[in-house]
């Protein structure tokens, strides 16, 4: 009992604080309500499936390239399916890569940040250093050699590694493998200062279990950073995906992703421009609204840093 | 906040509705640049092996025997092409006793290496023996092996002894000379040969090639630049400078001929057919669009020994689920022809008397219920043991146009119940490693690239079926068993007489689209995008480039 | 001041073994060698040729020991052939990472020159229309798909209006003119996505500044507002400026990777991207090892600036961290 109220008043803002001053905010504010528009329609594919009497998977090859209208809002591709509502479904595959590749990330980067700075000393070198090793690493060019490789050769069973969604797990597991060091320091470095404080050494008197101490006494203190980092973190993994799809390590089709219909789109760019309008401006729209959320949760959870 | 993407999007809009800036007012035309997708990775003639370099080589370069671009054995640097009627080509028995032939070339009068030297029989004798050097690494092995031995009479004249007896044994055209007199200290260590080769080390030195032209300058990744040879033999070719370019993203590939960066996308290696297509239409009062189609033959491959694929039924519905027609024209605008079986109509062995399946649903249906596949549930047919009538196709992960025919090939299957599943690899894994192995479980789409009157041995015989116990050799990756079929390869290959070819090669044709051990999809074409001044490239739809015939081209 | 360098050499040389050894195992990973392609792709390549061609390669031992014996020869100094150009690694290495760098310091000084102006007037006016615009430009920045930035300039700069040219690198005789023409592009995009943070920190570290005693001193003494902030302000906000770019390197070589693969210029991320998928072994393993060493260097050099620009930062200081 006494922990829960520890924890909650030296939490770095309290909740209603956190609204109001969120709420002030209008670039976040607006921000928040694009993406929950973004992902509302992704959810209710179907639903607009249905209702506008397509299907997103149904080839006509006698439509392609249809302009704009009723029934096709923005028109079809090259195979003749509708580009709206294959945007949605790609919504719900690339902002789930985005949540889950971020969580994870989020996850690992906690644990390492922590085990680091609650026990100090070796451990703490040994792990930072690691996250040192990791910044510094030309990202991009490992990830091509991770994407590159044979998941049986791994001992992944042949069933997961042979399915259609592999590329989505696979992209999913790469990008939390590497993603997690801003968040590891965000973490120890917020772990350093809390164990210092009263609360923690008097849990830690009365005998309480490191693991006891770190998750509910220290956690809940650090976990405004985690949640700051891992939002903008969804928008950088979302342009990540269209990256690696670019690079043609992505999600493979016949699964649609804003990255690989861009990427599919700027082959067709002399033909047909439009095609990369849509997934184009929706990439650029989530991530730039995932930024400034970030920014907003910043300066909301945080008023005493020095962004705004 | 969308400003940006608004735009982008007006750039994008603006790109095609504009006459693009023309750069391109030069005075005399007597450069040309030809634009590339891929740099070679080598420059070795029988170490590397690689479209555009092969299509560098066909400037620098000439083969003894090669196909035209009308798809007839000619001679470009033998005097004339060895027969039996003219007793160049005569029965030969090996030391084994085996059935072989001896067959006489003379090199052509006058044919000399850029540095002056003459090409001779000494560079004939050595290109074979580094060729047999099992150390030096040569890809094409088995071509070595075949010629048991070569005797040099002279200078010019020479003799090769096969120790097989075939139809075609005229035909040297991957016999790539390489020049004595500067590569025999290499293969002095054939071990090290790979890599101290002259070609690698430096592929600009004098005396490698014996073409029009020469390699001059190279700038790896992007630029080869050819000058004209002084020692060249043949006509002189009116280009006084050959810059090869590649940009490996095709759509930069093509902005870059837009903007005058280059002159010429080459067909061997360049842009897309519906890159092409769109192009045509937009800029075809500038450019000419050649449509080539080639010997690139797409298919289906099947695996036979999966139990739902092993009923002929099965694969005939299949078929006429299809809609290739529609592939054809509404994707390809019909220049990709669609295929009845893997012989091209252009080949002198084509016969149009095969069977042959039209886009036919109801027929499909019919097929697939007398295979007992009649209980629909949810739209996809299961058996009366209430197994799905479910496949998986694959090809190759990252090709737009074949992704694409797979989702077609998708939607057309749904429509008469088969629940096809996607599963694509990146070309490495998928030839490396899938196909060669026999690991599809249904189906493979890819391409056999071959040459004219390509007898099917590899692909089609019952004794090339890989396995592990063959060490995974041959390419007949479907696991296909016909007796019909084998007897007809078997006495193809020895029986030469006009008849017999053509009696063996029906056979051939008919076995194949009786049996459908393969679906045919349509024979690929290639877009040689030109300027409206370039005139004399003559493409060949077949794997020797256009560029073997360069001196002929020139600028109006 | 020894036992920094000497703590710090360690330290990297220690991280590129590390790295050596992870992507070795990595592409030993990667399914398919190159001899199976040459094998589907050639009827004629029987086994034996196969094995024989693999032994060559040296591709029939184990992994682990293919690593020993990879080591041995680096540390002998060699570092072996690229096998798609039958060249020696460092030959086809060298010139590549040149490219990349001109491409990446470029780049990195243009950001610099567009993000601390920006990021100082966002910083003397927070929450200002002005602040605002110039946060959504630098947001907008890091939202773009590099890719298709890349492809937008493409088509506006070389084919619709034909101001520049659309890719490459202008050929191997090629004066500086010609050069620069062909820079400006992939310049433009790499600095675009870089600007965003730069910005930010620079605006981050003025405000920090400016609350600072003697900046209020400073301007308690009368000093004008512009002379203040850009005399003393700007000195002590280019500290942490320094390290965020060294830091960002990694970064940057990545960005490069697009952008070399979309305008053909030849740089090293394009040629490790090729290696890898083009089973290259060693030119792809040096490749990422040299690009390794470049950002580790690059940390290290900002390490020295930030004792160099700050007179309270000692040597000492850096080894106790």
């Amino acid at each position: 009992m006494s922990i829960a109220t520890n924890s909650a008043t030296t939490g770095a803002a309290e909740p209603h604080m956190f609204w109001r001053r969120f709420r002030r905010n209008r670039p976040a504010m607006a921000s928040a309500a694009v993406l929950v528009l973004i992902a509302l329609a992704a959810l209710l594919a179907p639903a607009f499936e249905a209702m506008l009497g397509v299907d997103a998977t149904r080839v006509d090859l006698f439509n392609q390239y249809a302009p704009p209208d009723a029934t096709h809002w923005l028109g079809t591709d090259e195979a003749g399916r509708d580009v709206f509502v294959r945007l949605l479904y790609g919504g719900r595959i690339s902002l789930l890569v985005g949540l889950v590749a971020a969580l994870g990330a989020a996850t690992i980067g906690t644990a390492i940040g922590l085990l680091a700075g609650y026990y100090g000393g070796r451990l703490d070198t040994l792990l930072m250093r690691t996250t040192d090793g990791v910044i510094a690493l030309p990202l991009l060019p490992l990830l091509i050699v991770l994407a590159a490789v044979d998941l049986e050769k791994l001992g992944v069973p042949g069933a997961v590694a042979n399915s259609e969604l592999a590329s989505l797990y696979r992209i999913v597991f790469i990008i939390a493998l590497v993603g997690w060091t801003t968040v590891a320091r965000l973490v120890r470095a917020g772990t350093l200062s809390i164990r210092a404080r009263e609360f923690v050494r008097s849990a830690e008197a009365m005998g309480a279990r490191p693991s006891v101490i770190m998750l509910r006494h220290i956690l809940p203190n650090v976990v405004s950073p985690i949640i700051v980092a891992t939002t903008l973190s969804i928008g950088v993994v979302i342009l990540l995906e269209s990256v690696l799809s670019f690079l043609g390590l992505g999600i493979q089709p016949p699964i649609p992703s804003w990255g690989n219909m861009l990427t599919n789109a700027q082959e067709l760019a002399t033909r047909a421009p439009a095609l990369a309008v849509g997934p184009g401006a929706v990439i650029f729209v989530t991530v730039m609204a995932f930024n400034f959320l970030g920014d907003g949760l910043q300066d909301a959870l945080d008023p005493r840093a020095t962004r705004r | 906040m969308n400003l940006r993407t608004a735009l982008a999007a007006a750039a994008l809009a603006t790109a095609i509705g504009s006459t693009p800036a023309l750069t391109q007012d030069r005075p005399a035309r007597d450069e040309l640049v030809i634009g590339v997708s891929q740099f070679p990775q080598g420059f070795h003639p029988n170490l590397a092996s690689h479209v555009v370099l092969s299509l560098i080589h066909g400037m620098t370069r000439r083969p003894f025997t090669v196909y035209d671009a009308d798809w007839k054995l000619i001679c470009l640097l033998c005097d004339e092409l060895p027969s039996r009627d003219a007793g160049s080509i005569r029965d030969w028995t090996t030391p084994a006793g085996e059935p072989g032939l001896e067959v006489d070339y003379t090199i052509r009068d006058g044919a000399t290496w850029d540095d002056g030297t003459p090409v001779s029989t000494d560079d004939v004798t050595f290109t074979w023996e580094i060729g047999r050097n099992e150390a030096a690494g040569i890809n094409n092995q088995e071509l070595y092996r075949r010629m048991e031995k070569i005797v040099a009479h002279d200078a010019r004249r020479f003799t090769i002894f096969w120790n097989k007896r075939t139809c075609d044994a005229e035909a040297i055209n991957d016999f790539e000379l390489v020049p004595a007199h500067l590569e025999r200290p290499a293969a002095s260590d054939p071990a090290a040969y790979r890599s101290r080769n002259a070609y690698d080390t430096d592929p600009t030195q004098a005396g490698l090639y014996f073409g029009p032209y020469r390699i001059s300058q190279v700038e790896p990744g992007a630029t080869i630049v050819l000058e004209p040879n002084p020692t060249w033999w043949g006509k002189a070719p009116a280009f006084k400078r050959i810059t090869v370019r590649t940009i490996e993203n095709t759509a930069a590939l093509e902005a870059n001929l837009l903007s005058g960066e280059i002159d010429y996308i080459a067909g061997e290696d360049g842009i897309s057919l519906d890159q092409a297509i769109a192009f045509e239409k937009r800029h075809g009062d500038r450019f000419d669009v050649i449509f080539k189609p080639g010997l690139f033959y797409e298919h289906v491959d099947l695996r036979l020994d999966n139990p739902l694929l092993s009923d002929l039924r099965v694969r005939r519905a299949l078929l006429h689920a299809i809609d290739r027609t529609s592939i054809s024209e509404r994707l390809f605008e019909s220049k990709q022809p669609v295929a009845d079986t893997f012989v091209h109509p252009l080949d002198s062995m084509h016969t149009d008397d095969v069977r042959k399946y039209a886009f036919a649903p109801d027929a499909a249906r019919a097929l697939l219920d007398e295979a007992g596949w009649t209980d629909i549930r949810k739209g996809i047919r299961h058996n009366a043991s209430g197994e799905p009538l479910r496949l998986e196709i694959m090809t190759t992960a990252g090709n737009r146009v074949r992704e694409l025919v797979e989702q077609v090939i998708q939607s057309n299957l749904r429509e008469v119940g088969v629940d096809l599943r996607i599963r694509n690899q990146p070309a490495r894994v998928l030839f490396g490693q899938t196909i060669r192995q026999r690991e599809f479980p249904a189906m493979a789409m890819f391409a056999w690239f071959s040459t004219p009157e390509n007898i099917p041995r590899t692909t089609m015989h019952s004794t090339m079926i890989p396995t592990t116990e063959n060490g995974w050799s041959g390419q007949n990756y479907t696991g296909f068993r016909n007796p019909v079929m084998d007897d007809a390869i078997d006495r193809v290959e020895v029986e030469c007489s006009d008849a017999d070819q053509t009696r063996h090669w029906t056979t051939i044709q008919q076995t194949y689209a009786d049996q459908l051990p393969v679906l045919p999809l349509y024979f690929r074409a290639n877009a040689f995008v030109m300027p409206r001044w370039l005139a004399g490239v003559t493409p060949t739809g077949h794997q020797y480039p256009s560029t073997l015939w360069v001196e002929n081209w020139s600028a109006e | 001041m020894l036992a920094f360098l000497t703590r710090r050499l360690f330290g990297m040389a220690l991280v590129l073994a590390i790295m050596s050894f992870v992507v070795f195992m990595l592409i030993g990973l990667m399914p398919g060698d190159p001899i199976d392609i040459m094998i589907a792709s050639n009827p004629d390549l029987t086994p034996a040729d196969g094995e024989r061609l693999k032994r060559l390669h040296g591709l029939d031992l184990p992994l682990w020991e293919r690593y020993a014996n990879w080591l041995g020869r680096v540390l002998n100094g060699d570092l072996g052939f690229s096998r798609t150009y039958n060249r020696p690694v460092l030959e086809i290495l060298l010139p590549r990472l040149g490219n990349t760098l001109i491409l990446l310091g470029l780049s990195s000084i243009v950001a610099i020159l567009i993000a601390i102006p920006l990021g100082v007037i966002a910083a003397t006016r927070p929450q200002s229309t002005l602040d605002g615009a110039i946060n959504l430009f630098c947001f907008a920045g890091i939202s773009v798909p590099p890719f298709w930035l890349a492809l937008v300039f493409i088509l506006l700069f070389a084919v619709t209006l034909g101001w520049l040219p659309a890719g490459g690198m202008g050929g191997p005789d090629a004066g500086l003119f010609v050069r620069v023409e062909f820079l400006i592009l992939p310049v433009a995009t790499l600095t675009i996505a870089s600007l965003a943070g730069y910005t930010r920190f620079a605006r981050a570290a003025m405000i920090e500044v400016l609350r600072q005693d003697y900046i209020r001193t400073a301007r308690a003494k009368g000093l004008g507002s512009g002379r203040t902030v850009f005399g003393h302000g700007l000195r002590n906000a280019m500290l942490p400026l320094t390290t965020i770019i060294a830091l960002d390197f990694g970064t940057l070589f990545s960005g490069a990777l697009i952008t070399e693969t979309m305008f053909g210029y030849l740089g090293m991320g394009k040629l490790i991207y090729d290696s890898i998928l083009g089973n290259d072994f060693n030119l792809a393993l040096v490749g990422l090892l040299l690009a390794t060493l470049v950002v580790l260097i690059g940390n290290f050099l900002a390490d020295m600036a930030y004792a160099v620009l700050d007179p309270r930062i000692s040597f000492k200081s850096l080894e106790a961290a």
